[in-house]
C-alpha cells in the first residue's frame, strides 16, 4: 500500500489532520488503535468555552475522515514499526488487530451485545459500567461494528484435552442460560453427564480463581447443566442435520467412539457404531462405578447419539476392520479402548477367587450378582481402578477391604481425593508393598507381600525392586487385580505399536490404510476420558476433511489463540473479593451399602454462586452466544491478525496523553473511596450518553449537593515526577462546574486550586461566568481526603486566602482534576532512540519557535497532545502545522524525483 | 399528494433532545404527512450507523427528499448534504430542523410544548422539502495564489508555508520593514533563541523564494471576486503611490496586536520608574550586563501582573480577557535579569493567577530558584504603586500567601506586565469584511475547531489579531491557515452552494432596489433584449436572501428557499396536530 502520509492515531489531532491532507488531494493512511476513530474528545461531555456537545461537533469529522475519498482508515490496527527508506519516505509495518467479527458483515444492531456472557469494567465509560466482551465501544463509534475482545484462550479451555470450553459454559450458568450451556457442550461432546461426574477435571487445576480462595467448581457446574437437561420433560429435541450421503463405522462405543459420531453425525453423515459389549458406553458403562456414574446418565449421554441418527449395534463384536469397506462404510474409525486386563504374573493367580478388576466392575455394572457378604477382598493396584474395584467391593458387602498398592501414597497413580475417600469408606490401604505371591489350593485364601522399594528404574520403565526382607501376610477369600490394562487389537489386523496400541499418525489419526482411522485409548493406552474425548473429536474432524478430499492439515485443528496469563489476569484488577471456598460436594458414609451418588447435585444458588467467581480470564468466554446471535453471521473465531505493510511519504504523529492515574496520589484515596472520582469520570456522568443517565455519586447512587474539586491532581507535583501544568483540568473542570450547576441547581461546587488558569479566548470570562454562576473557588492545595461512614469526604486543605491556617471541610463528591502524562507509545514505533522526545518524554520539536510539529526526523511530523499537551483549538492549530510541513515534505519530494 | 417520496430521521441528540421533547411522539405524528414514505427517530442521528441506516432506507424507498429534525444547521449541513450524496438524494433536495437550540434547549421547562412546537418545525421542513428542485453546486476553478495581510512573523511563516505546498504567495506588510513585534526581541521564552534572530532568518528565506512576492509600506485597498477567486487591490506606498491588483483564491490575516497602554496614573504610570512589559523586554534585551535604569542599577523590581487584562466587567471598556503570554513573558524577563546580573537583584511578583501553562511551569519554578518572589495579590485590591520621597518607588499590596499580610515593596523599577489589546484595523475589516469578537479581536468561525476560518469563505485569521499568543503559538497557526488554504486552493476547484438568488427577467424592471440591498455586491445591471434587467452573479451571491423582500414586482426569488417554499414553511408551522 502507498500513502502520502500515514496519520497515526485519530483523536482531534490526528482527524484535523489527516482530513486537510486529504482535501489537499494527498492519499492519507489513518490508524487508529481503538475500534474507532475519535480519540479522547467524542467521550465528553461538553466543551469549553462554548458548551458545544462534545459529540455533536465531533461525529462530523469523525463521518468525514471515514468516508473522505482520499482517506482509508484503519481501525483497531497498530503501528508496529516505522522505518525509514532511505529516499525521504518511510516504510510503515501495521498490525490489523482480529476484531472476531466481519467488518463488512456486521451492521452495528448490537445483538451479539446482548447475548454476550460476559462483563468486563468499560473503559469508554471510565470504568464507571461494565460493557461485554462482545461490544460497540459507545453509540457514536465510526465505523459502527462489533468487536469481541479476546486476551487469549482462558487456562480451563486451553487445559481442556476435550477441547470443550468450560469458560463459556460457566459464563452462561452465570447468565441463568442452563440450556445454552448444556448446548455449548454438546457442541464437543454429548457426553455433558459423565463429564460433569466422572471428569478428572484438568480446568480446574489450572483455573486462576485457584490463587485466590480455590478453583471454580467446574465440572460439577457441568454435571449441573446436564441435571438441568435430562430432568426436564420438554428438552428440546436433537437437531438432525441434512444427510451428505456417506457412511462411516466407528467400533467402539466409548468416550472417543461416541463423540467421533456425535460431531460427524452433526456434518450430515451416516454413522452406525458396533459394540461388542450388551450396553454402550465404554469404560463409562462397564467400568466407572455407579456411586461416581450412575447408568442412567450414561444412558442419556449416548441418547442424543442415538436420538441424532446413529445407529448402535451392541453385542457386535468386529473383528475384521477391512471388511467394513464392504458394508458400505466410506470410513472407519476404531475406538476400541483397552479392555484387556494385564495380568500380575505371580504364582497363584491363576486361583479361583482371583478376578481382573475390569471383569469384576462390568459385572456389577451390569448387573451381575456378585456377593462378597461375609467375604475379605484384597486388592492389588493403586490406580484409579484398583480404588473404583474396592470402593465397589466395600458396597456389596465385604467385610474387610485390604488394597495393596506398590506405589506409596504420595505417588499413587490414583488422585488424592480418591485415596481419601476409599479411606473414608472404610478401605485399609498398603502403600509400597508388593505381591510376592497368592496361596491357597484351589481357592485363594491369602497373599504373601514384600516391600516394594523402587517402582520405576531411571528412565522411567516399570521396574520394581523389593526388599525382601520385610514381608507380610494377609488373608482374604477373594482378590481384585487392577495392574493395568491394554488394548485388545491382535484381531483387527491393523499396525500395532508394542504395547499393542494401534499405530497412526498421532496429529491426523489416519492409519496406513487411509479411510481407517483411530482414536482414544486404543491409540494413546489408558487416559482419561476427556483426553479420549478430544481424540474422538479430532478423528472426526480428520475423517471430515479426508472425506471432503481435503488436506489432513493437523494445524487446523482446535487453532486456539495463546494462552492467557494468570499474573495478567489478576493484575487486571487491583482487588478480587476472596470468598469462602467451596465446600466438597461429597457425602462420605464409613460403611457404604449401596451404590447411590456419593456426590450430590448442585443447588441452583450453588452453582450460581460457584460460576460467579468466574474471573473471565480470556475476556470472551468463547461461549458462542454472539455466533447464534449474529443476524448477519458476521462473527468469525477463527480471524486471525494481519501485518500490512505501508510505503508513506511522511508520517504524523497523533498519538495524543494519557491521563494522570489518580490512584497514584493516595493520600485523596482514589480507588479506596467510592466517592472519590476523576474529572474523566464526571465529564461521562454529565456527557449525553451518561452511564447513569444522572449525575449520582457511586457510591450509593446518591445526588450530590456538595461537591469539591482538587485541582493539579498528578500535574505541578513533584512527588509524581511531574513538575508540568497539565494545562486543559482548569477548564474542563470550570466546564464541569457549569454543567452540574444546570443539571443540579441545589448543588455546591467547590474548586480547590493554585491556579485557575484560563488562558484561551474567552477562557477567563468562561472562568467569571462560573464564578458569576455561583462556584465557590478556594485557593489552597489540598494535603488528604478522609471519609466518613457515609461516604462523605473531608478535605484538609490550606485556606490560604482566609489566613492560610489548616482547614477541613466536608463533601459529598470528590472530583479529582487530573492531569496529563505523556503517552510514550509515539516512540515504540520507531528503532531504539530514533525519535528525539523531550525531557518529560513527549515528542520532541526540533524547532518548535519556526516550525512547530517538526520533529528530529524528516518527514516525521507530530500533531496535538503528544508533543506536549493541548486543548482542543490548540490540537487543531498544531495539526494545521504539521500539516503544512508534511505538505511542504511531500511537496519537496515530487520536484526532486519528476514524474 | 406531490408523487415525492420523503424521510424524516428525528434525532434524540442523547437526552439533548429526548430529554424534553418525545421524538417518538413526533414521528408518530409526522409519518402520516403526505410524501412522507420512511419516518424514524434515531439515538444520534449523525452517528456513522443511522448514516448509513439513511443510505439504506434512501436506496429501497428509493427516497428523493430528507429532512433530518436534529441540531443547528451550523453543525451538520454538510454531514446530511454528504449522506444524501451517498444516498442518491440531491444534497439540496434535504431540509435541516433544528429542534435543539432551537426547541428542546429553550423549552426544558415544557415537555409537551417543546414536542408540539418539534412538531411543526419537523412539518414545515417536509413542506419546503416538497417544494425543492436539485440544484448542483456552483463549480469554480481557484486561483492557486494567496494574500498574506501582515509581516510579523505569523504572516511570515504562513507565506512561507503557502510557497513551500507550491502557491504563489503576495505579502502585504503596512511598515517599511518585515517583522512586526518579535523583530525587536532578543531572547524569547521558551527556547530563549532570539526574536530578531529567529524573524531574519524567515525574511531571508521568504525574500529568496521566487513564488512570494512582498510588498512593504503596502497595504490593502479593495477585495472583489468570490471565494476562491477574490481580486485585491494594494496600495504601495512610497515616492508615489502604486497600485497593484493580485487574483487570489485565499487571504490570511496576521496583522498581530497593540500591546496595553496604561492611562496615566494607573498603578502609577507616568512616574519615572514604572514601565511598561514591552518597555521593560527592550530594556533587558538591550542590557549586556546587570541591568541599570537612568544610569544607576536597578537592585529591586517590582512586577504588577495583570495590567490591561482581566479587568472587571464594570471597567468602562475594560478587557476582560487574559492576555496569556504575559505571565511567562514577565517570568522569563525576571530569569533574563537574573541572567545577566548575580542573583541579588530583588525581583517581586505581585500576580492573581500564575498562568506559566503547560511546559512554561518549569520557567516559573526556575524563576523561583533564581530567587524571584511571587505575592498573590487580591483580585478586587489591586496593588498600589507611589513615588517615595527618597526618590525611588513603592509598591504597596497585601500578600495572601503570607496570611495577607501589608507589604510595601520599595523598588527601583516597576514593570506593569500589560497585556495584548486588539490593533485599530477599520479600513481592512471593512475592505475584508472581518467579523470582532467581543474582545474586539478577529473572530473565529468556530472557537473549538476552526480556529483559522472567518465566516468569509477564503480568509483566515492567524497569529495575535485572532487572539493573545506567544511568537510560537504565532507560528503554529500561521501554518494553520497555509493548511486550510491549501485544503482549498489545492484541489483547483471549489464548489460553491447553489441556493443563490435568480432573477425573472420578464418580471424585473431593474428599479435598482436589489442592488442596493445586496450587501456582497452581487447583483448587476445586464441588457437583456435591450432591457435592462438585474443579473446576479452567482459567485458572489451568498444566498442571504436581502434582495428578495424589496423587489417590487416579485421578480427576485432564493432557490432552496423561494417564495413558495417559505409559505408552504409558514403552513406547515400553523396547521394544528390532531392527536
Amino acid at each position: 500500500m502507498k500513502y502520502d502520509a500515514l496519520v497515526v492515531g485519530s483523536g482531534i489531532g490526528g482527524m484535523e489532520s489527516a482530513l486537510k491532507l486529504g482535501d489537499m488531494g494527498y492519499k492519507v493512511l489513518v490508524v487508529e488503535k481503538e475500534s474507532s476513530v475519535g480519540g479522547k474528545m467524542i467521550l465528553l461531555s461538553k466543551v469549553f468555552p462554548t458548551l458545544d456537545c462534545a459529540s455533536c461537533i465531533s461525529t462530523p469529522k469523525m463521518a468525514a475522515t471515514i468516508h473522505h475519498p482520499n482517506i482509508d482508515v484503519l481501525t483497531y490496527a497498530e503501528v508496529e514499526g516505522i522505518r525509514s527508506d532511505g529516499n525521504g519516505g518511510y516504510h510503515a509495518t501495521i498490525r490489523q488487530k482480529p476484531r472476531f467479527v466481519d467488518e463488512a458483515a456486521c451492521t452495528g444492531c448490537r445483538q451479539c451485545e446482548m447475548a454476550c456472557s460476559v462483563a468486563v469494567p468499560d473503559e469508554f465509560n471510565a470504568g464507571m459500567v461494565s460493557r461485554r466482551a462482545a461490544y460497540i465501544a459507545f453509540p457514536q463509534v465510526v465505523p459502527k461494528k462489533a468487536v469481541i475482545e479476546r486476551a487469549g484462550v482462558s487456562p480451563c479451555i486451553f487445559n481442556c484435552p476435550a477441547g470443550i470450553k468450560p469458560h463459556g459454559y460457566v459464563a452462561l450458568v452465570r447468565s441463568g442460560e442452563y440450556d445454552k450451556a448444556f448446548d455449548l457442550v454438546l457442541e464437543t461432546t454429548p457426553l455433558v453427564g459423565s463429564l460433569g461426574r466422572a471428569c478428572y477435571a484438568p480446568c480446574e487445576d489450572e483455573c486462576t480463581r485457584g490463587e485466590l480462595e480455590g478453583p471454580l467448581p467446574i465440572r460439577r457446574l457441568k454435571r449441573f447443566i446436564a441435571d438441568a437437561r435430562y430432568g426436564r420433560d420438554d428438552a428440546p429435541p436433537v437437531e438432525k442435520p441434512e444427510p451428505n450421503g456417506k457412511k462411516v463405522a466407528v467400533v467402539g462405543s466409548g468416550p472417543a467412539g461416541l463423540t467421533a459420531a456425535w460431531q460427524l453425525a452433526r456434518k450430515g453423515y451416516s454413522v452406525k457404531i458396533f459394540e461388542a459389549a450388551p450396553k454402550p458406553g465404554g469404560m463409562l458403562r462397564l467400568a466407572i462405578p455407579a456411586y461416581r456414574l450412575p447408568n442412567d446418565v450414561v444412558d442419556n449421554d449416548v441418547a442424543n447419539v442415538t436420538a441424532i441418527g446413529v445407529e448402535i449395534a451392541t453385542d457386535t463384536r468386529v473383528d475384521d476392520i477391512a471388511a467394513l469397506k464392504n458394508g458400505g462404510f466410506d470410513a472407519v474409525l476404531v475406538a476400541t479402548g483397552t479392555h484387556k486386563a494385564v495380568q500380575l504374573r505371580v504364582p497363584g493367580e491363576d486361583l479361583d477367587g482371583v478376578h481382573s478388576a475390569l471383569d469384576f466392575l462390568r459385572a456389577v455394572k451390569l448387573g451381575e450378582t456378585v456377593d462378597l457378604a461375609g467375604k475379605r477382598v484384597l486388592v492389588v493396584g493403586g490406580g484409579n481402578v484398583a480404588i473404583d474395584a474396592a470402593r465397589t467391593a466395600r458396597r456389596l458387602g465385604a467385610a474387610s477391604v485390604d488394597q495393596a498398592s506398590l506405589e506409596c501414597c504420595e505417588e499413587m497413580p490414583a488422585h488424592d481425593f480418591e485415596v481419601e475417600e476409599a479411606r473414608a469408606e472404610g478401605i485399609t490401604l498398603h502403600d509400597g508393598w508388593g505381591i510376592d505371591h497368592f496361596t491357597g489350593e484351589d481357592r485363594v485364601h491369602g497373599a504373601e507381600l514384600r516391600v516394594c522399594t523402587c517402582v520405576f528404574n531411571p528412565e522411567g520403565r516399570f521396574h520394581p525392586e523389593y526388599d525382601e526382607s520385610q514381608r507380610m501376610s494377609l488373608e482374604c477369600e477373594v482378590v481384585v487385580v487392577a495392574a493395568g490394562m491394554s488394548a485388545d487389537t491382535d484381531a483387527f489386523g491393523l499396525e500395532t505399536n508394542g504395547n499393542r496400541t494401534l499405530r497412526a499418525d498421532p496429529d491426523t489419526l489416519q492409519t496406513a490404510a487411509p479411510h481407517i482411522f483411530v482414536a482414544g485409548d486404543v491409540v494413546t493406552g489408558p487416559t482419561m476420558i476427556t483426553t479420549a474425548v478430544g481424540q474422538g473429536r479430532r478423528a472426526a474432524f480428520m475423517i471430515d476433511r479426508y472425506l471432503h478430499g481435503a488436506e489432513l492439515d493437523r494445524a487446523a485443528f482446535d487453532e486456539a489463540l495463546p494462552v492467557v496469563d494468570k499474573g495478567d489476569v489478576l493484575g487486571r484488577q487491583d482487588v478480587y473479593d476472596r470468598r469462602e471456598p467451596l465446600e466438597s460436594a461429597a457425602a462420605m458414609s464409613a460403611a457404604p451399602t449401596d451404590f447411590g451418588e456419593t456426590e450430590g447435585p448442585m443447588s441452583e444458588v450453588e452453582a450460581l454462586d460457584g460460576a460467579a467467581r468466574c474471573l473471565d480470564c480470556g475476556v470472551c468466554s468463547e461461549c458462542h452466544a454472539c455466533l447464534d446471535a449474529c443476524p448477519a453471521d458476521a462473527i468469525k473465531f477463527d480471524m486471525q491478525g494481519e501485518e500490512i505493510e505501508a510505503e508513506v511519504g511522511s508520517v504524523i504523529l497523533a498519538t495524543g496523553f494519557k491521563l494522570f492515574p489518580a490512584d497514584a496520589k493516595p493520600q485523596y484515596g482514589y480507588g479506596r473511596f467510592k466517592n472519590v472520582i476523576t474529572g474523566m469520570q464526571m465529564d461521562r456522568l454529565l456527557a449525553p450518553t451518561r452511564p447513569y443517565n444522572a449525575v449520582l455519586r457511586p457510591g450509593d447512587g446518591k445526588v450530590p449537593d456538595n461537591i469539591a474539586y482538587i485541582m493539579c491532581t498528578g500535574s505541578r507535583d513533584e512527588t509524581v515526577e511531574n513538575p508540568l501544568c497539565s494545562r486543559i483540568c482548569c477548564m474542563y473542570s470550570v466546564k464541569q462546574n457549569q454543567l452540574i450547576m444546570g443539571a443540579l441547581p441545589l448543588a455546591d461546587v467547590t474548586v480547590y486550586y493554585i491556579d485557575i488558569r484560563a488562558v484561551g479566548k474567552g477562557y477567563d470570562e468562561f472562568y467569571e461566568q462560573a464564578r458569576g454562576m455561583g462556584a465557590n473557588f478556594v485557593k489552597g492545595r489540598v494535603s488528604g481526603v478522609t471519609e466518613t461512614d457515609n461516604g462523605n469526604l473531608v478535605l484538609r486543605y490550606e485556606d490560604i486566602e482566609n489566613g492560610g491556617s489548616l482547614t477541613e471541610a466536608e463533601h459529598d463528591l470528590v472530583v479529582l482534576a487530573v492531569g496529563v502524562q505523556p503517552n510514550a507509545d509515539a516512540q515504540l514505533l520507531f528503532a531504539d532512540g530514533e525519535l528525539a522526545l523531550d525531557d518529560y518524554y513527549y515528542v520532541g520539536e526540533a524547532d518548535e519557535d519556526l516550525n512547530p510539529g517538526q520533529t528530529n526526523l524528516p518527514g516525521v511530523f507530530v500533531a496535538g497532545s503528544a508533543s506536549g499537551v493541548k486543548d482542543i483549538p490548540d490540537s487543531i492549530l498544531h495539526a494545521g502545522a504539521a500539516v503544512a510541513q508534511a505538505a511542504a515534505h511531500l511537496e519537496k519530494a515530487k520536484v526532486k524525483v519528476p514524474a | 399528494m406531490s408523487g415525492r417520496r420523503i424521510g424524516v430521521y428525528v434525532c434524540q441528540c442523547g437526552g439533548n433532545i429526548g430529554d424534553y421533547v418525545d421524538v417518538d411522539k413526533v414521528v408518530a405524528t409526522i409519518e402520516h404527512e403526505p410524501d412522507v414514505v420512511v419516518a424514524r427517530s434515531a439515538m444520534f442521528t449523525c452517528s456513522d450507523a443511522t448514516q448509513q441506516e439513511i443510505v439504506q432506507d434512501a436506496e429501497e424507498q428509493k427516497l428523493d427528499g430528507l429532512v433530518v429534525a436534529s441540531c443547528s444547521p451550523k453543525l451538520h449541513t454538510y454531514t446530511f448534504r454528504d449522506v444524501a450524496k451517498r444516498a442518491g438524494i440531491n444534497p439540496f433536495q434535504y431540509t435541516q430542523v433544528n429542534v435543539r437550540e432551537q426547541c428542546s434547549w429553550t423549552h426544558t421547562d415544557d415537555h409537551e410544548g417543546a414536542t408540539e412546537k418539534a412538531t411543526r418545525l419537523v412539518r414545515a421542513g417536509i413542506n419546503r422539502t416538497r417544494l425543492t428542485e436539485p440544484l448542483e453546486p456552483i463549480v469554480v476553478e481557484t486561483t492557486p495564489k494567496s494574500l498574506v495581510v501582515g509581516g510579523g512573523i505569523a504572516g511570515l511563516r504562513a507565506a512561507l508555508g503557502l510557497a513551500e505546498i507550491g502557491l504563489s504567495v503576495f505579502l502585504v506588510e503596512k511598515e517599511p520593514r518585515l517583522g512586526g513585534w518579535v523583530a525587536s526581541f532578543g531572547a524569547m521564552y521558551p527556547h530563549g533563541r532570539n526574536g530578531a534572530e529567529l524573524v531574519a532568518k524567515l525574511e531571508e528565506a521568504v525574500r529568496a523564494n521566487p513564488a512570494i512576492t512582498v510588498f512593504t509600506n503596502a497595504e490593502v485597498m479593495s477585495k472583489s471576486g468570490s471565494f476562491g477567486n477574490y481580486q485585491v487591490t494594494i496600495a504601495v506606498h512610497g515616492e508615489r503611490l502604486e497600485t497593484i491588483t493580485v487574483d487570489v483564491g485565499s487571504i490570511v490575516v496576521a496583522t498581530g496586536f497593540e500591546t496595553y497602554e496604561p492611562a496615566a496614573g494607573e498603578f502609577g504610570y507616568g512616574i519615572d520608574g514604572v514601565v511598561t512589559l514591552p518597555q521593560f523586554k527592550k530594556m533587558v534585551d538591550g542590557s549586556a550586563g546587570p541591568l541599570t535604569y537612568n544610569g544607576r542599577p536597578v537592585k529591586t523590581i517590582a512586577y504588577v501582573y495583570c495590567v490591561g487584562s482581566r479587568q472587571s466587567k464594570d471597567v468602562e471598556g475594560g478587557h476582560t480577557y487574559c492576555s496569556r503570554y504575559c505571565c511567562t513573558a514577565a517570568v522569563h524577563a525576571a530569569l533574563e535579569v537574573a541572567a545577566k546580573a548575580d542573583l541579588s537583584v530583588r525581583q517581586y511578583h505581585l500576580y492573581r493567577d500564575m498562568r506559566t501553562y503547560g511546559k512554561y511551569e518549569l520557567l516559573w519554578n526556575e524563576s523561583r530558584e533564581k530567587g524571584s518572589l511571587y505575592l498573590r495579590v487580591p483580585d478586587d485590591e489591586p496593588p498600589a504603586v507611589e513615588k517615595i520621597a527618597s526618590g525611588g518607588l513603592k509598591v504597596t499590596t497585601r500578600d495572601l500567601l503570607t496570611g495577607g499580610e501589608e507589604v510595601a515593596i520599595p523598588a527601583d523599577l516597576v514593570v506593569l506586565v500589560t497585556g495584548m489589546v486588539p490593533r485599530e484595523n477599520d479600513e481592512l475589516v471593512s475592505v475584508l469584511k472581518l467579523p470582532i469578537g467581543i474582545d474586539g479581536f478577529f473572530n473565529e468561525i468556530h472557537p473549538k475547531l476552526r480556529p483559522v476560518e472567518t465566516i468569509v469563505d477564503g480568509v483566515y485569521i492567524c497569529g495575535a489579531c485572532q487572539s493573545p499568543k506567544n511568537s510560537a503559538e504565532s507560528v503554529t497557526s500561521g501554518l494553520a491557515a497555509v493548511t486550510q488554504s491549501g485544503a482549498i486552493l489545492k484541489r483547483g476547484f471549489a464548489e460553491l452552494d447553489p441556493m443563490v438568488a435568480m432573477v425573472d427577467t420578464d418580471a424585473c424592471t431593474w428599479c435598482d432596489k436589489c442592488l442596493e440591498a445586496c450587501p456582497y455586491a452581487a447583483i448587476e445591471q445586464v441588457d437583456e433584449d435591450g432591457k435592462a434587467v438585474a443579473s446576479v452573479i452567482r459567485t458572489a451571491c451568498k444566498g442571504c436572501g436581502g434582495c428578495v423582500p424589496v423587489c417590487p414586482t416579485d421578480a427576485v426569488d432564493l432557490q432552496g428557499y423561494t417564495d413558495a417554499q417559505v409559505k408552504a414553511m409558514i403552513d406547515g408551522l400553523l396547521e394544528v396536530t390532531c392527536s
